[in-house]
């Protein structure tokens, strides 16, 4: 059963995503359900901790898909992307096999599956049906030479192996890739992705996220979190810091909370986790003559 | 909304026309494009309005500036399309033609030909405003153009062999890409096992692999403010030529930050030196170097990720903008790069020290510096450059 089979509105993606504790927006819904109709990778960009491999990850469980990753990173190439063989193991079978068998038999022997070691691009491709959900992260973090392989990928859903053949897609596999905008991705891989920026939730849906998953808080407690940290990244107090706090910063902090037993926020205590909302030193300081205006009611 | 049954095919070209209209507002869409978004709406149905633009905005949209424009022109064109239509033409008198064929056009028609008709004595204006008419040249604070002459001859000759006979090492580190070379340190165990096949199974020498250098990814900043008008067309024609090698990213400062990084793109140095022209607004005025940098930190701190940058910073120090400002984005960028390199050309006396409040706050973040007497002869910048980046 195919994912689109599962999945026939864009109500059904946010109930689906509700159920397993993520609440999606209906743009975010609309573009999650075109992607898995139309078969499209889909690009998610936006600030870090906005819960761009979390969706990833909600969407592997609902669709009951494996969840494939590959994390990018500066100088990767094929080999740690796609496959490699296994050469050490392959040179110990040649040595063996030297004394009984002709060349010809060795070099198709030595070049069978078994030697062959799958990276997350190949085994996305060779997961049987329903497919996999293949999360392409921090794509942009890898460099432009790989970026143009990833093209190659993401446009044919296949790759030659030149030992072994062409390898199609046994099933079509979920792609998300997500990007930070450390630099601009091209738009030749631009164009094979539907794209969607992620912003920082507003306040309801961030109380419904906290709410979701720090359930231990208490009602008056959550509310107070996702009212302060909204204010936070509105203006004009998101000036004054060089980065707001993302999603996942929030929940961090609810869960210290709960772990401090707090029942209502007052400035020592913020004084004192502000450093699970802000990691630099300079946004620390900018915070503390604010708090007592963040935390009267508008 | 205009948005009609599919059948009478009334949703495609109601489609391509918002897509066209979105391409004269700068939103780069190719037609496959417009065939995804057909599609897309056949998913998803015309049942909600908001469905609709959120499809089609995952489908047209690609990168996060371009998405105010779509929200506001989705709700112009499907209230209107032909209030867009006009609201666009106005702004590009190229578009009359593509308008011509749409229905009742005597109206729009009529419309547009007295746009056309003021548009024609100001021609040149016209061509000039943006869509997002808050950044409109009028705006900015408008000092003094550059006017950078062309090269002559024997300047671009003199510009070239310098360029050839300076040993000019632009930065590289060991990449983490690897080619083939003899006196690598890993093995290259794909070329072994081939190897290995061709001497029928026995391994007669290992082929290596080394780390394949790279260039480290330049940020020039240069001072074109009054004290430094003197040095910086050569400089700029220096640079320009020399550094081509590397990724570099250019801005010219002087009261505000200029890109110059359009300019430095142009393969022909007349060519870049004629988009300096029109582009540096504040040339021979003060110095705001704390403030240029701040606009570099807000607008284009992207350029300084992941501490790989090298940051060349040419300037004489005389600020006149608040330390405070200065210090704090200097330490940001001192983090975020490499190495901060900062030539300065005020050593005019041999007990030259750093006195002037800029120049201090320089002396004190930047990883190396570099003082020369005098800029005015090119063979000394050059060899200052180049000596600067070796450090």
């Amino acid at each position: 059963m195919t994912a689109s089979a599962q999945i026939n509105s864009i109500d059904e993606v946010i109930q689906a995503l509700a159920g397993m504790g993520y609440q999606a927006d209906r743009r975010l819904a609309t573009a999650v359900f075109l992607s898995l109709r139309l078969q499209r990778p889909l690009l998610l960009e936006g600030e870090p901790g906005v819960g761009k491999t979390e969706l990833a990850k909600m969407l592997a469980k609902v669709l009951s898909r494996p969840l494939i990753r590959l994390q990018c990173y500066d100088g990767m190439e094929q080999r740690e992307a796609l496959y490699e063989w296994n050469h050490a193991a392959q040179l110990l079978h040649m040595r063996a096999a030297q004394s009984r068998s002709d060349i010809d038999t060795i070099e198709q022997e030595i070049y069978q599956e078994k030697y062959l070691i799958r990276r997350p691009l190949l085994q996305a491709l060779q997961e049987p049906a329903p497919g996999a959900v293949l999360l392409i992260d921090e794509v942009d973090r890898a460099d432009e030479p790989f970026e143009a392989f990833l093209l190659e990928f993401l446009g044919e859903y296949q790759v030659s192996i030149p030992e072994i053949g062409t390898q199609h897609a046994v099933a079509m596999p979920v792609t998300i890739l997500t990007s930070n905008r450390t630099r601009d991705l091209h738009d030749a891989i631009k164009r094979r992705c539907l794209f969607h920026w992620m912003d920082y939730p507003e306040r309801e849906r961030e109380l419904a996220i906290v709410r979701a998953q720090v359930p231990m808080a208490s009602e008056a407690l959550t509310l107070q979190i996702a009212t302060f940290v909204a204010r936070l990244r509105s203006q004009p107090y998101s000036n004054a810091f060089q980065r707001g706090p993302g999603i996942s910063e929030s929940i961090e902090w609810a869960k210290a909370l709960v772990s401090l037993n707090t029942l209502i926020l007052d400035p020592e205590v913020i004084h004192d986790t502000a450093g699970i909302l802000f990691t630099q030193r300079e946004d620390l300081a900018a915070l503390a003559p604010l708090v007592n205006e963040l935390l009267t009611p508008e | 909304m205009q948005l009609g049954d599919a059948r009478s095919g009334k949703l495609t070209d109601n489609l391509s026309g918002f897509a066209r209209a979105l391409r004269r507002a700068g939103v780069p869409i190719d037609s496959s494009r417009i065939a995804l978004a057909v599609t897309s709406l056949q998913e998803v149905g015309l049942s909600r309005k908001d469905d609709v633009k959120h499809a089609l905005e995952c489908v047209f949209v690609n990168r996060n500036q371009d998405q105010e424009v779509f929200n506001e022109l989705f709700d112009a064109y499907f209230r209107d399309p032909e209030i867009t239509q006009k609201l666009l033409s106005q702004m590009l008198p190229k578009a009359k033609d593509a308008n011509s064929q749409t229905k009742r056009r005597a109206r729009v028609q009529e419309a547009l030909s007295s746009v056309g008709k003021t548009a024609a004595t100001s021609h040149k204006k016209d061509l000039n405003i943006d869509f997002d008419a808050a950044m409109t040249a009028s705006d900015r604070k408008r000092l003094r153009h550059a006017d950078f002459q062309s090269l002559s001859a024997s300047e671009f000759l003199l510009v070239e062999k310098l360029v050839k006979e300076i040993p000019f090492e632009l930065p590289v580190i060991q990449g983490r890409r690897v080619v083939s070379h003899s006196k690598g340190q890993q093995l290259d165990w794909q070329k072994v096992m081939r190897e290995t096949q061709r001497f029928g199974g026995e391994v007669l020498y290992l082929p290596r692999l080394r780390r394949k250098p790279q260039s480290l990814p330049l940020l020039l900043l240069v001072d074109v403010s009054g004290s430094m008008e003197r040095y910086a067309r050569l400089m700029l024609t220096f640079l320009h030529q020399a550094t081509r090698k590397s990724p570099r990213a250019v801005f010219a400062f002087g009261t505000q930050l200029t890109d110059l990084r359009a300019a430095f793109k142009m393969p022909d140095s007349d060519k870049m030196l004629e988009m300096v022209n029109s582009t540096v607004n504040d040339f021979a005025g003060g110095t705001l170097l704390g403030e240029a940098l701040g606009e570099l930190r807000s607008n284009h701190s992207r350029l300084v990720v992941g501490r790989r940058t090298v940051v060349v910073l040419i300037s004489d120090g005389l600020d006149t903008g608040s330390g405070e400002i200065l210090s704090k984005n200097l330490s940001w960028l001192k983090q975020r790069c490499r190495s901060l390199l900062w030539l300065n050309p005020l050593l005019r006396f041999d007990a030259y020290s750093p006195l002037a409040q800029g120049a201090v706050q320089l002396h004190h973040h930047a990883d190396a510096m570099l003082a020369i007497h005098n800029l005015s002869k090119l063979e000394e910048l050059a060899n200052s450059i180049a000596q600067l980046l070796k450090k």
